[in-house]
């Protein structure tokens, strides 16, 4: 505001800015109140309380309100329901750019706007990424088909893997079923993730992913026991934006380390070019904390040297350890342009989707 | 194992323990009490509190709460017949005309004590099956289970009374209504119209709410005075104690129906309660006293409820698979604390476990006693003239209904949902069989999808479907041959609440209904053919009710309304014409305003208080639904003019 009146203004009035220039510089130097004094910050959550983003933000964010300066309150607004769209519009339509607003989104958010669903209306270009977690997921195959280690999957019959949605994350071990030209199929419909891990156990189906926590806790006893065997990651990505292997199960080979073992090639051909789309949004940089982009610099800059100073915090990476699941927790700067990049699709990657998708698993786009 | 138990049970030794396990119960009581939020409103509101909280405390403050919901949510139930929860719908049926009969009492009491075993039954079994729960759970594949959401939907039959045409009708258009939205799979939206709020479905809590709540206070305040005469209370209390103990063996059958709805995914408390009604209903030898006050009717579903939350905890801590929407917000608060269900949690976590267990337990009888309590107390507010109560009631409503998603579409829901509850019931409709035929939608055609998309038919050979198949066969061939012996069956309203309406509403109704099934049909011929299944199965029956109940209609002799039945319609009608005004004001100005003024004009211009007493009545429900809101972190709808 004194700048404003510092342009435009009579002599008198400039001498009146500047005063209040010098009183503002005087009490920035003193320790002045910090951007955030006071404030509360409105967390919109587009899932049902308890969901996994939500556990998510929840968990990270009191560690944010006590390192952020001016330790401001977190509140949070579950507005859950309709895939996700109608909390992704509150955000889209009532945030103010004072920053006073932020969004948590997950792959739901993201998989309406690369399957061109027009009732996402929302443009992830006009927000800036806070912070960012990524997600892995690993698959995995009952003995009982046949495949008792990777190389196995060219030549087993008859796989059946169990999903929710076929135009949910579901998509990307879909896509990796096809990629690898595997005789397998999907079997969608199930309630959760953990409903298709109970079909596994039953036999109903005989190949299951699950994200990495869950696979520590449930599958790594299964597979102790015999009863599953590890088959490879959807990856992460480096610096570069290559897929590499996930850091939080080393061992594992990912999808496209399969592909060269099964073919002796590197992966090429239409479903490999929806795997490098897909598989970031989905997995990658899956978790993100959204401001809109006309925010304060300052605003961003306090959660960025939040996230540097939490990257060090010992109790916060103990405490939150499994929420994290095993991944750090990024400063939304270094990865904006992966982010962009990764919710960007072209026509012709979005209609071989939408037509794959229709035709093998009936999905009617609107 | 049992080490375990005892460390435990020596937690709650610990004030602290005890006095969370105390606060738990008292917001379970008070938030099972208020119509509409339930169990998943409970853990929800309770979530912000518990992370400065360790995980024991944690989980005693959630088990705790969860524990008493559906002890408490049967005081509106039976008092006000609104359901206090979705779950607690079915106690409404033969509750609340105890109450209308002056036995409220008797109904809590034995509500209570039901509940209270219901519970203690849940905790035992819990206990005893931790060893064993892993093969139970994967005894059931998804072919079994879908032919007990079936056997499930056969009850729906047991609950058409004494119109079973109009039963069947009732039924289908559950069914139908609970295929709105996102086909399984999401290979289809159906009957969404390209609204965004259909995509999900209609949640449970507004059907709930409008087909029995909303639909019962406008009867109410159309009759106008109280609840209930105002008569001795008596003995009551003891009488409702002593129902229970002759009916032990319902008791401890609708525990097990509990525990078994709980254990197996997708089920769910309301599914679980109207199962254990529907059961009972089907055993008995006298079956016409059901709807119209039977104390067994109270029994049943009341035990079921509170063992439903014990049996979701098997999935829940053993599989990482919550069995409920309040089990699934546990499962966050566990991972929150980064303890991750699991096979291994009976291993690792085996202290915790218990310490769920117990909490459950001790909640169930501190929240028993404490409503059994409050109840003489309780059931005098069937004394207070119903225009009273009114605002708070439906101020409550609509502020539930708006919290379980935040979304203007469940109030609409609610009203338009009202509104044919309110037909329904005077035109002589059994309701039951619609809410049964909703919940048991999703549920049923999920395993039926799934069943055929990974066997193909050849689920139809599995020896537990067969089993299954022939106890249904079995079910409904009794039931004819028992409905044979008898003339009379069994009616959910009041002989004189058939048809009040007269005949050309009756016909127009059913007319209707005839022309949203046939609607329905001819676009279900669009979607792909298992997203077709459903719709299909619930329309086309639909159609050949509606008709043949249209050819009944038009045969009936037609007895034109008397004047007194009339005012009382038009007054039923202008009550509704309120509601959405109401719901007009609070889209304007917001829910404080919209509240404020509609509570004045009505106590004073309707209730006919004085005015500084309906100021103070609305200054007071302002006050207590603001804290409300502060305390708990609730969001109120605002207005566009208004924020």
């Amino acid at each position: 505001m004194g700048q404003i009146h510092f342009k435009a203004k009579l002599p008198v009035h400039r001498w009146l800015a500047v005063g209040a220039l010098l009183i503002g510089l005087a009490t920035q130097a003193f320790g002045a109140a910090p951007y955030y004094e006071g404030k509360t910050i409105e967390v919109i959550i587009p899932f049902p309380v308890a969901g996994g983003s939500d556990i998510w933000i929840r968990t990270i964010a009191p560690y944010l309100e006590k390192n952020i300066p001016g330790s401001p309150k977190f509140n949070f607004r579950n507005i859950g329901g309709g895939r996700g769209i109608p909390g992704m519009m509150e955000f889209a339509l009532k945030a103010k750019p004072d920053g006073h607003m932020v969004l948590v989104s997950s792959a739901t958010n993201y998989f309406p706007v690369l399957v061109g669903d027009k009732a996402a209306k929302y443009d992830f270009r006009q927000w800036k990424p806070l912070l960012v977690n990524p997600v892995g997921g690993v698959m995995y195959a009952s003995p009982v088909s046949g495949v008792k280690r990777v190389e196995d999957l060219a030549k087993a019959k008859n796989l059946i893997y169990g999903g929710i949605s076929a135009i949910g994350l579901d998509l990307i071990p879909l896509i990796s079923l096809e990629l690898l030209e595997l005789d397998a199929r999907g079997v969608l419909g199930f309630s959760g993730r953990g409903h298709a891990r109970i079909a596994f156990e039953r036999g109903e189906t005989n190949l299951d992913y699950q994200t990495t926590p869950a696979y520590n806790a449930t599958v790594l006893p299964l597979i102790k026991e015999g009863k599953a065997i590890p088959l490879m990651t959807f990856g992460q990505l480096d610096d570069q934006g290559n897929i590499v292997r996930d850091p939080a199960v080393p061992d594992l080979p990912t999808v496209p380390e399969v592909y060269e073992k099964l073919k002796g090639k590197k992966p090429s051909g239409k479903f490999w070019d929806t795997y490098k789309i897909f598989m970031p949004s989905g997995f990658a940089v899956q978790k993100i904390l959204w401001i809109k982009a006309e925010a304060p610099a300052e605003a961003l800059r306090l959660f960025y040297a939040a996230a540097d100073r939490l990257e060090k915090d010992k109790e916060f990476l103990t405490k939150t350890d499994k929420i994290l699941g095993g991944y750090p927790l990024l400063r939304g700067d270094r990865l904006e342009k992966t982010i962009q990049q990764a919710f960007q699709i072209d026509a012709e990657t979005q209609r071989f989707v939408r037509e794959w998708v229709s035709k093998k698993y009936r999905v009617k786009f609107d | 194992m049992w080490d375990a138990a005892l460390i435990a049970l020596e937690r709650f030794a610990n004030p602290l323990h005890m006095g969370m396990l105390m606060a738990g119960v008292l917001a379970g009581t008070v938030i099972g009490i208020l119509p509409g939020l339930g169990g998943i409103a409970c853990v929800a509101i309770l979530l912000p509190f518990i992370y400065t909280l360790d995980v024991n405390t944690a989980m005693i403050l959630l088990v705790g709460s969860l524990a008493v919901v559906h002890t408490s949510d049967t005081i509106t139930s039976v008092l006000i017949g609104t359901p206090g929860s979705a779950a607690a719908a079915a106690t409404i049926l033969d509750g609340h005309p105890l109450a209308k009969q002056g036995q409220a009492a008797r109904a809590l009491s034995a509500a209570f004590l039901s509940s209270m075993i219901g519970g203690l039954i849940g905790a035992l079994f819990l206990t005893l099956s931790l060893p064993i729960a892993r093969p139970l759970v994967l005894l059931f594949g998804s072919p079994e289970l879908l032919m007990l959401c079936v056997l499930g939907l056969s009850f729906a039959g047991f609950l058409t009374g004494g119109a079973p045409l109009k039963g069947g009708l009732s039924a289908c258009l559950g069914l139908l209504l609970g295929s709105v939205g996102a086909a399984p799979a999401d290979a289809v939206n159906r009957y969404t119209f390209d609204q965004l709020y259909l995509l999900d479905g209609i949640p449970l809590v507004g059907v709930a709410l409008g087909i029995f709540g909303i639909a019962e206070i406008v009867d109410l305040l159309a009759k106008g005075g109280q609840i209930a005469e105002r008569i001795s209370l008596g003995h009551g209390w003891l009488q409702g104690i002593k129902d229970v103990m002759q009916h032990w063996g319902i008791v401890v059958r609708g525990s097990l129906i509990g525990v078994w709805a709980g254990i197996l995914p997708g089920i769910g408390a309301t599914a679980g309660s109207w199962m254990a009604y529907g059961h009972v209903v089907a055993m008995a030898r006298d079956r016409e006293s059901f709807g119209k006050g039977d104390i067994r009717g109270v029994i049943a579903p009341e035990s079921a409820n509170n063992s439903v939350e014990a049996g979701d905890f098997i999935p829940t801590l053993l599989f990482s698979v919550p069995g409920g929407a309040p089990a699934a917000i546990m499962l966050g608060a566990l991972f929150f604390y980064g303890i991750q269900p699991g096979p291994r949690m009976v291993q690792e976590n085996l202290d915790l476990i218990f310490t769920i267990i117990w909490s459950f337990a001790i909640a169930n009888t501190i929240g028993a006693a404490l409503c059994l309590f409050l109840s003489p107390a309780l059931a005098r507010l069937t004394w207070v003239p119903f225009v009273q109560l009114a605002p708070a009631i439906v101020v409550t409503i609509f502020f539930g209904a708006f919290q379980s998603s935040e979304q203007f579409g469940d109030i609409y829901a609610m009203l338009g949902l009202g509104l044919m509850g309110w037909l329904m019931k005077q035109l002589g409709w059994p309701r039951a069989p619609f809410l049964v035929g909703f919940v048991l939608t999703k549920p049923t055609e999920q395993y039926l999808w799934l069943s055929i998309s990974r066997y193909d038919f050849e689920w139809l050979l599995r020896p537990g479907v067969i089993v299954l198949g022939l106890l249904l066969l079995a079910s409904i061939i009794w039931s004819v041959w028992e409905k044979r012996g008898q003339k009379k069956v069994p009616a959910e309203e009041p002989a004189e609440g058939a048809a009040v309406l007269g005949k050309a509403p009756s016909i127009l109704f059913t007319f209707s209904i005839l022309i949203v099934s046939a609607a329905a049909l001819y676009e279900a011929r669009t979607f792909p053919y298992l997203g077709a299944i459903f719709p299909m199965a619930a329309t086309i029956p639909a159609v050949f009710m509606a008709a043949t109940q249209l050819a009944f209609d038009l045969r009936t002799s037609s007895t034109a309304p008397g004047p007194e039945t009339r005012a009382k319609i038009r007054t039923a009608l202008g009550h509704f014409v309120s509601l959405l005004v109401f719901l007009l004001l609070i889209l304007f100005f917001g829910f404080g305003i919209a509240l404020a003024f509609c509570t004045f004009v009505f106590l004073y211009g309707v209730a006919r208080m004085r005015w500084f007493r309906a100021l103070i009545y609305t200054g007071s429900l302002l006050a207590a639904v603001q804290l409300m809101g502060w305390l708990l972190g609730l969001h109120w709808p605002q207005g566009i003019l208004f924020g």
